[in-house]
């Protein structure tokens, strides 16, 4: 199996991937408004929202593939929902470490439960336990099923979760920037252009890390 | 067969009393240490007292599923079990039925010692207290059969379970507090009646998940 960046329209890819990175630090910096009273502390939404967004997707795919791996019976679906587990979980867990950052100065602590950050908080609990399972569980063909069921339920208790948590404490302030569609242009297009760039960020990055998994799984297993 | 699957759990705990005994003893000592931790004004401890009995309940729980399924592990019963030519989803809704009758007989053992032992007095309103705790024990067993299933047989299960559990059982725990001080406050059933919604969710859905899921999981 040759290395992934052997290939000529992957090195594009990450040519292209990373300019449009720096394109999109630059643009945040220099090109989006100072909001009142949040001043520097708001840039941090235009990583954040699509952090989580990213996140969400993957875990998505993580139960998409655990649901054709069940059905198909074929080890890409697995390799798939491990390469999307694993980004899915950085992702969420830049979410964790940018979400008290950005609720400082804004909240004025660095952690209230808010509904969406509860919601990744448990989902990331959950994720590690998908990890062990991978890591300690035993038997490989076993725990390909087992992950492949985890992935599934913890996305089927996401809006349970959500809905929960939401009116456990519903006096608790909602994320400071909600309502996306009535935000001034000057900030909603530069969050959609980041949007999009952390997605095909993630593409990338799920490529790889599917060749990664596929080439390991062939030096070990021989699969 | 699935009544003869929940005969079959029925008797070998009518036989070993290992769950109920375990789950019970366990609930004691956690009440024991509650009442040692919590050694201030009836009023404070009554407004913990609904976290409290769903946080002794979660933790009976983790115990009671993974004796349950552990039991089948030995001399490889579960093997055996999965290779009878019997739908496998209804060996997960037999394993939720009968834990849940389980839990619950374990609760109406340890429902008077647990207000007692905190000094508390029982819920004047102890019919509708019972009634939807047996149908928070439903949600319970539902999230926590199918943890233990899907860990069971998996190395380190008794740490996986918890791990698993916790965080998946997360909104059943929030609605039984919120349901419980509801009651035990005699709040009307309008307040508390969205935290029901959840659990009946909870109820449908991991079911439906587990009975299809099974079938999958415990594929050799």
């Amino acid at each position: 199996m040759q290395s992934f960046f052997y290939n000529k329209n992957n090195r594009l890819l990450l040519v292209l991937i990373s300019s449009l990175l720096i394109f999109n630090i630059y643009n945040i910096i220099s090109n989006t408004p100072m909001v009142p009273d949040q001043h520097w502390a708001q840039k941090i939404f235009y990583v954040h929202v699509p952090s989580a967004w990213v996140g969400f997707l993957s875990y998505l795919i993580v139960m998409i593939a655990g649901i054709m791996f069940f059905l198909k019976k074929n080890d890409y679906w697995d390799t798939v929902g491990l390469a999307a587990a694993e980004i899915g979980t950085l992702f969420i867990t830049l979410v964790l470490i940018t979400g008290p950052i950005w609720a400082t100065p804004i909240w004025g602590k660095p952690w209230i439960w808010e509904p969406r950050l509860t919601t990744t908080f448990i989902l990331f609990l959950i994720y590690i336990g998908y990890f062990m399972i991978r890591s300690f569980g035993g038997h490989v063909e076993r725990v390909k099923r087992y992950a492949a069921a985890i992935g599934i339920i913890a996305f089927l208790d996401v809006p349970i979760i959500f809905v929960s948590v939401q009116f456990w404490a519903p006096e608790i302030q909602s994320h400071p920037q909600v309502e996306m569609a009535n935000q001034p242009s000057g900030i909603l297009f530069p969050f959609l252009i980041s949007l999009c760039i952390f997605t095909l960020v993630y593409f990338l990055m799920l490529k790889f890390r599917i060749h990664v998994i596929q080439l390991k799984n062939k030096v070990i297993y021989n699969v | 067969m699935f009544i003869s699957l929940l005969k079959k759990e029925l008797f070998i705990e009518f036989r070993s009393r290992e769950v109920i005994l375990s789950m019970l003893i366990f609930g004691l000592s956690i009440i024991l240490a509650f009442a040692f931790t919590t050694n201030v004004s009836k009023i404070i401890v009554l407004n913990y007292a609904p976290g409290m009995f769903w946080i002794m309940i979660l933790f009976v729980t983790t115990l009671g599923v993974h004796r349950s399924f552990t039991y089948e592990k030995n001399f490889d019963a579960f093997s055996l079990l999965i290779s009878a030519p019997i739908d496998r989803g209804l060996i997960y809704l037999s394993k939720w039925i009968s834990g849940t009758i389980f839990l619950t007989v374990m609760e109406i053992i340890i429902i008077i010692p647990f207000f007692k032992f905190l000094l508390l007095d029982l819920p004047s309103n102890f019919i509708l207290f019972s009634v939807t705790s047996i149908l928070i024990n439903f949600a319970i067993m539902s999230v926590a059969s199918l943890v233990a299933g899907i860990s069971m047989r998996a190395n380190l299960s008794e740490v996986l379970v918890p791990i698993l559990f916790f965080p998946l059982v997360s909104p059943v725990i929030i609605a039984a507090t919120k349901i419980s001080s509801g009651v035990l406050s005699g709040d009307p059933y309008q307040l508390w009646q969205i935290w029901l919604l959840i659990i009946v969710s909870v109820i449908v859905i991991f079911p439906l998940a587990g009975y299809t899921l099974f079938d999958f999981i415990t594929e050799e």
